[in-house]
């Protein structure tokens, strides 16, 4: 089985990196990794500012950063996709591509769902941190920037990197509107194979575990080094608790 | 130039006109009519939940008030006005919190520079060198590079008046500063608060330090159930109270 995993990997590793590209759209592994970079890189911007919409009293910012969250979480990925690949063409005419179809719906999906973890960071730091800041002169704004989100956002990592892991694998749904993305690509190849789909999937299932694993580390490594710049700042604990005794150095 | 008329010269730094203020049915402040003049120290006691904090927290517009005017420096703080300007006048109100609340991501000296750096636009270097000298006066240019997770609480109460202090402010505001520390890190953050008063630092201060009020205050204002009843100079507040309720306010203490 070992050897049949290794003659896949050596006769079809081509197509599983970079799908049939030049001679069709690029796919595989590259379509997956630029999906998930694009989406995480777009939807997280995004999720602070549906964050900042939720605590707005301006009705204009809040109904429509509600309705976008709770629409999200109450609707499947998948029905979503389908949603906005045969409706988008419908309403504007003219056909979209099923890659940007795939970003655009991860973006606001994954958006909506990081800004319940940011809005839960900023509530968890109490107001004594904003009430500080705005006492110091800071607009709403620049507290925001320079005081609430760096707190509020290292101690929400471990949710974030949950939310970019999910955003990785949610790529794969693509394959249902023909994105060409990793496991379009494993099809393909089972489908020329026929009686190797176990090897195929379980190839395929590793690929998207290393990738994923990649990422933890490197956000277990970061999460680290602000630890350390931070030295003795147990992060969580602290901020949700300014007034916490602390220890004599 | 507007400061430098005759006027303004007699203008109190801070002044309450008939301030009242409710939540809910409860009315937290009432009546209050009220000066803090320039360099005066004023110690604001009376029992919890007499309203010292939410009147305290009123003068840089943390609460709001329902009725009546409180003017800083001579300008209305709770008129409308842009949220800028609110800012720029927040930004001349030096406010010490019972809590410290420093900012945990920064340092100590990063906690002193930012705010005269990102509100201000002050020069980094300059921000900096001020921000030593104020930590030099609280007597921390040593935790400079602390955080404060790494700092007593103490200490962290010093870092935050050095903080207000990197404002320039014209008065300081005191929220019970000495409430959450443990007695003997009380000392410390009272000596410095001495220091400033005898620099001429208008302050305003909430405390439970009655010896701090007898020895430091000009003035001290006792309140119970919203209202100022009495203020008179500490050495007749603690010698003959006039009031029933603060004679009753210190003979608890005493015991």
């Amino acid at each position: 089985m070992l050897l049949d995993l290794v003659d896949i990997i050596r006769e079809n590793w081509l197509l599983l990196l970079i799908g049939q590209y030049p001679n069709g759209p690029l796919g595989g592994f590259a379509a997956t990794l630029i999906l998930s970079v694009l989406s995480i890189a777009l939807a997280f911007p995004l999720s602070v500012l549906i964050a900042f919409a939720r605590f707005s009293t301006n009705p204009l910012l809040l109904w429509p950063a509600t309705v976008l969250v709770y629409v999200a979480r109450g609707v499947p990925l998948l029905m979503l996709i389908l949603w906005v690949y045969f409706m988008v063409p419908l309403l504007i005419g003219a056909n979209v591509p099923g890659f940007v179809t795939m970003l655009v719906t991860l973006v606001i999906y994954e958006g909506a769902f990081l800004s319940e973890v940011v809005r839960g960071g900023i509530v968890a730091l109490g107001r004594g941190q904003v009430e500080t800041a705005r006492a110091l002169g800071h607009g709403y704004f620049g507290a925001m920037i320079h005081i609430i989100l760096p707190q509020a956002l290292y101690n929400v990592m471990p949710s974030i990197l949950s939310q970019f892991v999910s955003a990785i694998k949610e790529t794969t749904l693509g394959y249902v509107i023909n994105v060409p993305e990793l496991t379009f690509a494993a099809n393909q190849v089972n489908n020329q194979l026929l009686t190797k789909p176990f090897e195929v999937f379980f190839l395929l299932a590793i690929i998207y575990f290393l990738v994923c694993w990649t990422l933890t580390r490197a956000a277990l490594v970061l999460e680290r080094r602000i630890a350390h710049k931070r030295a003795g700042m147990p992060g969580v604990a602290l901020s949700l608790n300014p007034q916490m005794p602390v220890p004599e150095p | 130039m507007t400061q430098e008329t005759p006027t303004a010269k007699v203008e109190p730094m801070i002044r309450f006109s008939n301030v009242n203020k409710n939540y809910g049915g409860f009315q937290a402040l009432v009546d209050i009519n009220a000066e803090v003049a320039r360099g005066e120290v004023v110690v604001v006691c009376g029992p919890s939940g007499s309203g010292k904090s939410t009147l305290i927290r009123t003068v840089n517009r943390l609460e709001e008030i329902h009725s009546g005017t409180i003017t800083f420096d001579g300008r209305s703080v709770h008129g409308k006005m842009r949220g800028s300007e609110l800012n720029h006048l927040r930004s001349r109100i030096g406010f010490v919190f019972q809590s410290f609340n420093l900012f945990p991501h920064l340092s100590a000296l990063e906690n002193v520079t930012i705010s005269p750096v990102k509100v201000n636009g002050v020069d980094r270097e300059q921000a900096r060198d001020r921000a030593m000298r104020l930590l030099d006066r609280v007597g921390l240019s040593a935790k400079a590079n602390a955080y404060p997770a790494q700092l007593s609480g103490g200490q962290q109460q010093r870092v935050a008046i050095a903080r207000a202090l990197a404002m320039e402010p014209p008065a300081m505001l005191f929220d019970e500063p000495t409430s959450a520390l443990d007695p003997e890190m009380v000392g410390e953050v009272l000596a410095v608060m001495r220091g400033l008063a005898a620099d001429g630092m208008t302050m305003m201060c909430v405390t439970h330090e009655m010896g701090f009020a007898r020895e430091v205050a000009d003035r001290v204002w006792f309140m119970d159930a919203g209202q100022i009843l009495e203020t008179a100079e500490p050495s007749v507040f603690f010698g003959d109270p006039q009031h029933a309720r603060a004679q009753r306010f210190l003979s608890d203490l005493r015991h």
